[in-house]
Order: structure tokens, then C-alpha cells, then sequence
């Protein structure tokens, strides 16, 4: 993940058949929704005939700021329209986790952490923490931001755009995946035992411990 | 696992700057819905809300800050060590509504990072806390997420806080949806038709039970289960089977190592949307199944107050254990068909020592806390 824009996200970058909800999704849940869908992908979750019991969570700075700002131009008289109820069922930065539920089947919890951290870590804390309780087998965690652009100046997030992974217990796993994450005692989170100061960093960790593919 | 105490509460609300005025005035079925008269809400389906009374701005900062700071104020010594953890879904969303109208605004409180950074320094917290957001379950989510970091060890303390506002942004959104009643909200009634928005907050010292007694503290009351699960049915709209909220009514009853007949009173999410109120009686029905157990909704006297919801219901629920009173649904007048929990526009009396508190949002999201009281 890099700080600035990020180019549109389309139906087709994702989905390979016609789907009726993305096209209807703001910005922020299409990069969300497509992270996801790449993660399961990746993992070979994709598919699916019942419902599973993983759980969501990201963590972001700026949340779905930019539609809220979408949405509140509809609502100024000079935005010229009635509110939008398309855009404020979207106006929540856990709703993309949800449209990810749908899509996907998955029952688990579904939250959305802001922290004041640089790291873009806090989701995968969350999830690693869920994992150790037994809270769930299955956890997707990441990260999301976008800036919010000249609308309201001064909101930058250092990292821009929606990355997830598929994280499962490690006793649990058949999969042949990225390595093995935990935590420490004072919340690092450790890719092989070693520490990794930021998501960007545990990405690479992961890519380099799979090696190419 | 360590049990977990919350050892220390406090409510503001529509209807009082304190948990024992919210308190008294629910027991008397008073409501705080009124008209709006912070925005013009003239061009909107509802123009009524629960409202705090004589939250001012400072300059050019958001009106959470006042009411957090009552919510603070005189709340007991934290801890060392305490972790925060707080809940909102919109945070400061009046100053996002200034700097759009082009008013000055405090930019940097836009982001839910703004007051959380002014909590941990208001509080003297080392911990710079994270927030929840799990829409209008958010502090439900948070005092599950607290609980279990206690009950894991990872935690002696962590300190709840719970907070939204009303504002224009929010009323419009609901308006929109045309989930607004334009009388005040009706929970579990058969003539419902939409809900009331609210603003409040709350704070929850949650500590461990071998800590806090360690210190001579008895705690309020304890919270032995928690459970969420997504519907995955729809964005807005509940599961009519209502697949989420049983699930995460079980998973919580699990994790207190209790079943049906031990909990003796529910209190419901209840915003008094026809397909909420619904989809809840569906879910209840199917866990309790002919157990009638007390049950009521608090949103007819505070209004949803989206993220503070499920931490208000958390102190009031706590309150009903230790009083061995359920307060009343108000706006309640007719049972919904075929729904055969007593719901009542009156105080119903409680027995036993187990309470369902549950709350559920937008993206499907249901969880479910099982608060357990002290004994007499």
C-alpha cells in the first residue's frame, strides 16, 4: 500500500461474471470488497454451497470518509437531490464487511477498528487475538483507507487502497500458506517469531516465505 | 479465564446527565424524543429525536467533546495499565457537517483517531485506545471485544466508552431509508413504524474479578458471555429468520456456560422498525421457545443512539439486575401477533441473576451479551 489515490475500481477487475450489487457499491466498499475477494481467492475460499463461520475486521484511519462526502452532497440543499439511501446505507465503514458476508457466505463477527497506530496492523492484531480465543477458525484481516481528497483538506492517510488476507489457526490449516503469524506479549505481531513494523512489511514477509509462485 | 467485572458505570442521555436520573425517568416511561431544534429537521419524515440539553460548542469543536466530558466527569480513578476502548459509529460527524457547509471545523477530529487521542489524554491513559465500529452494534462489539481481553489475560482493565450524536446527517440517512417514525419510536408495538434517533454515552470500568477484588472492589454486576455472527443476508435489512442474532444469542450463552432457562429478562434491541422488532420475536421465539421471559426496549425513552446503544444498555442492564426491575418499553401500547414475550409500557419485575442484552447493524452484524448480577 502506497500514500495517494487509487485508480477505480471495476466489476470486471474483481468479478469475472455480471454482479448486481458492486455496481452500485461507492469507492470505498468496491476496494474493500475486491481485497476480500482476492484474499479468498488466493486461498481458494472463493467458491462456496453454505455458509461459513469466519469473521472481518480491518482497521482504518479515515474510514468510508469519502462517502460520507458523497452521500452529504446529496443532503446540502446546494447538492441538488434528496439523500441518497443508496449512499448512506454506505456511509458506515463496517458495510463493505457485510456486503463481503453476502457475497462470500461468512457468519462471523464483522467490525471495523480505528486506531491512531502507523502500522496499519491493528485488524491482523484483532484477528490473531479472535484466532487465540477461539473466537473463530477462519479470520480476514486488513486494512483500509482512502484519502479523502480536496473536499476536505488535510485528511491523508499514510497508506491508501484495501489489503487482506485469510488468516486460520495454525493446528486447523491445510493449507500451504504464507508462514505463521502471532503476537507478542506486548502486541507485535510476529511473522516466523520475527517482528514486522507495519503491514507492508508483513506482506513482503509473506511473499518471500511463499516465494514465487 | 479470568472473570470480568465491570466494577464501574456511567450513562448521559436524552432523558439525564446520569445514570440514576435515566434511571428514574425510564421507570416512569418517560421519553427524551422532542423536536429538533439543534438543525433544521423540517425537510425530513421525523423531526423529533432524544436530544442532551445545553451541549454547546466550544469554537470550532464538535459537540462530542462537551458531552463526553459530562459523561467524564467524576468518573472513578482508572487503574494503572487500563486499556480504552471506545465506540462510536459517526464520531465528531457535526464538525465533518460544519467544514462541508464550509464553517470553521477542527479537521482533525473528523477521524475517529480526533477523540480517541482526546480520550486517552483526558483520561491519563498511556494506552491511545482503539475504536469499534461495528455499526449500531459498535459498543456491544466493544464490550464483548473488552471482555475478552480480560478473560484472556491480556487485560487487568479496560475502560469502555461509548458515544454518538444526533445530527443531520444521520436523521437525512434514516429519513431516506424511510425508517423514521414521525411519532417516536413504538419497540415491539403492532402499530411500529420506524425508529427515533438519540444521542448518549456511556462508560464501563471492566476489570479482572481477582484484580478488582485484590483491591477491596466489589464490582456492579459481571459480563460472563458474549457472542456476534453475521447475518450475511442483507446490507440494511435483518435476516427475517433472524440466522445472525441466534447465533449470537447461543454463542454468548456458551461462553457463560448457561442454556435458555437461566436467563431471566432480555433486553431488546428494539428500535421499532417493523422488520428489526420482527426479525428480534423471530430469533427469541426460536432460542427460548415457549419461555416467556420479561423483555423490553429502551429506545422509545433515549432514542437509537446508534454506537452508545449497546454500552447504555449495558449500565441499565445492570441497574435492572441489581433492582430486580425491568423498565419499561415505552411507546409500547399493543403486542405485535404472534409475539408472546411480555413487553410492557410498565416497570416488570426480574428474577434470577442472568440478563440478555442484544443489539444488531447495518452489514448484518448481531452480538449478544450475557450480564450476570451480584448476589444479594
Amino acid at each position: 500500500m502506497t500514500p495517494g489515490p487509487i485508480p477505480p475500481v471495476n466489476r470486471e477487475d474483481v468479478f469475472p461474471e455480471p454482479n448486481l450489487r458492486f455496481g452500485r457499491l461507492p469507492q470505498y466498499s468496491r476496494v474493500g470488497l475486491a481485497a476480500i475477494a482476492f484474499a479468498l481467492r488466493d486461498a481458494g475460499m472463493e467458491q462456496w454451497k453454505t455458509k461459513r463461520f469466519a469473521g472481518l475486521v480491518a482497521s482504518t484511519r479515515a474510514g468510508c470518509l469519502v462517502t460520507d462526502i458523497e452521500y452529504y452532497n446529496t443532503v446540502l440543499p446546494g447538492g441538488g437531490g434528496l439523500p441518497s439511501p443508496n449512499l448512506f446505507s454506505s456511509t458506515l465503514p463496517t458495510c463493505f464487511l457485510g456486503e463481503a458476508a453476502i457475497q462470500f457466505g461468512l457468519t462471523g463477527p464483522t467490525l471495523i477498528v480505528n486506531d491512531p497506530a502507523k502500522d496499519a496492523l491493528s485488524g491482523v492484531r484483532m484477528a490473531l487475538e479472535s484466532l487465540s480465543w477461539g473466537e473463530c477458525g477462519t479470520m480476514l484481516a486488513g486494512h483500509i483507507d482512502l484519502p479523502a481528497g480536496p473536499a476536505i483538506p488535510g485528511i491523508s492517510p499514510p497508506w491508501t487502497g484495501g489489503l487482506f488476507m485469510v488468516l486460520e489457526n495454525a493446528r486447523d490449516s491445510i493449507a500451504n500458506g504464507y508462514g505463521t503469524l502471532d503476537l507478542s506479549d506486548g502486541g507485535a505481531v510476529l511473522h516466523n517469531g520475527i517482528g514486522v513494523p507495519g503491514l507492508n512489511e508483513l506482506v513482503r514477509a509473506c511473499l518471500a516465505f511463499r516465494g514465487p509462485s | 479465564m479470568s472473570e470480568v467485572l465491570i466494577t464501574a458505570t456511567a450513562t448521559i442521555t436524552g432523558l439525564g446527565p446520569d445514570l440514576d436520573t435515566t434511571w428514574r425517568r425510564l421507570l416512569a416511561g418517560e421519553t427524551a424524543v422532542r423536536p429538533i431544534l439543534r438543525f433544521d429537521a423540517g425537510r425530513y419524515s421525523a423531526r423529533n429525536a432524544s436530544w442532551i440539553e445545553g451541549l454547546e460548542t466550544r469554537g470550532d469543536r464538535s459537540l462530542l467533546y462537551p458531552l463526553l466530558e459530562r459523561l467524564l466527569d467524576g468518573f472513578v480513578p482508572l487503574p494503572p495499565g487500563c486499556r480504552l476502548v471506545a465506540a462510536t459509529t459517526k464520531g465528531c460527524i457535526d464538525t465533518f457537517e460544519r467544514v462541508r457547509k464550509g464553517l470553521p471545523g477542527a479537521v482533525d477530529d473528523i477521524p475517529v483517531s480526533g477523540p480517541l487521542a482526546w480520550l486517552a489524554a483526558r483520561l491519563g491513559l498511556d494506552d491511545p485506545g482503539v475504536n469499534v465500529n461495528s455499526a449500531c452494534a459498535s459498543s456491544t462489539m466493544a464490550v464483548a471485544r473488552a471482555a475478552a481481553m480480560i478473560a484472556s489475560g491480556r487485560a487487568d482493565a479496560v475502560l469502555v466508552v461509548c458515544m454518538d450524536l444526533v445530527s443531520e446527517f444521520i436523521l437525512s440517512g434514516f429519513s431516506s431509508l424511510q425508517a423514521l417514525d414521525p411519532a417516536g419510536c413504538r419497540p415491539f408495538d403492532r402499530n411500529r413504524n420506524g425508529l427515533s434517533i438519540g444521542e448518549g454515552g456511556a462508560a464501563l470500568l471492566m476489570m479482572s474479578a481477582e484484580k478488582a477484588r485484590g483491591k477491596g472492589i466489589r464490582g456492579i454486576g459481571s459480563v460472563v458471555g458474549w457472542g456476534a455472527a453475521n447475518d450475511a443476508t442483507h446490507v440494511t435489512a435483518p435476516a427475517r429468520d433472524g440466522c445472525g442474532l441466534i447465533q449470537a444469542i447461543r454463542l454468548a450463552m456458551a461462553k457463560a456456560s448457561i442454556g435458555p432457562d437461566d436467563i431471566s429478562a432480555i433486553n431488546a434491541h428494539g428500535t421499532g422498525t417493523v422488520y428489526n422488532d420482527a426479525m428480534e420475536a423471530t430469533a427469541f421465539e426460536s432460542v427460548f421457545g415457549s419461555r416467556r421471559i420479561p423483555l423490553n426496549s429502551l429506545k422509545g425513552a433515549i432514542g437509537h443512539t446508534m454506537g452508545a446503544a449497546g454500552g447504555i444498555e449495558v449500565a441499565v442492564g445492570l441497574r435492572s439486575l441489581a433492582d430486580r426491575t425491568l423498565p419499561p418499553t415505552t411507546g409500547f401500547g399493543e403486542p405485535m401477533e404472534r409475539f408472546g414475550f411480555p413487553v410492557s409500557p410498565l416497570p416488570q419485575p426480574i428474577g434470577g441473576r442472568y440478563l440478555l442484552s442484544t443489539n444488531s447493524g447495518f452489514g448484518g452484524i448481531n452480538a449478544a451479551l450475557v450480564l450476570k448480577g451480584n448476589p444479594e
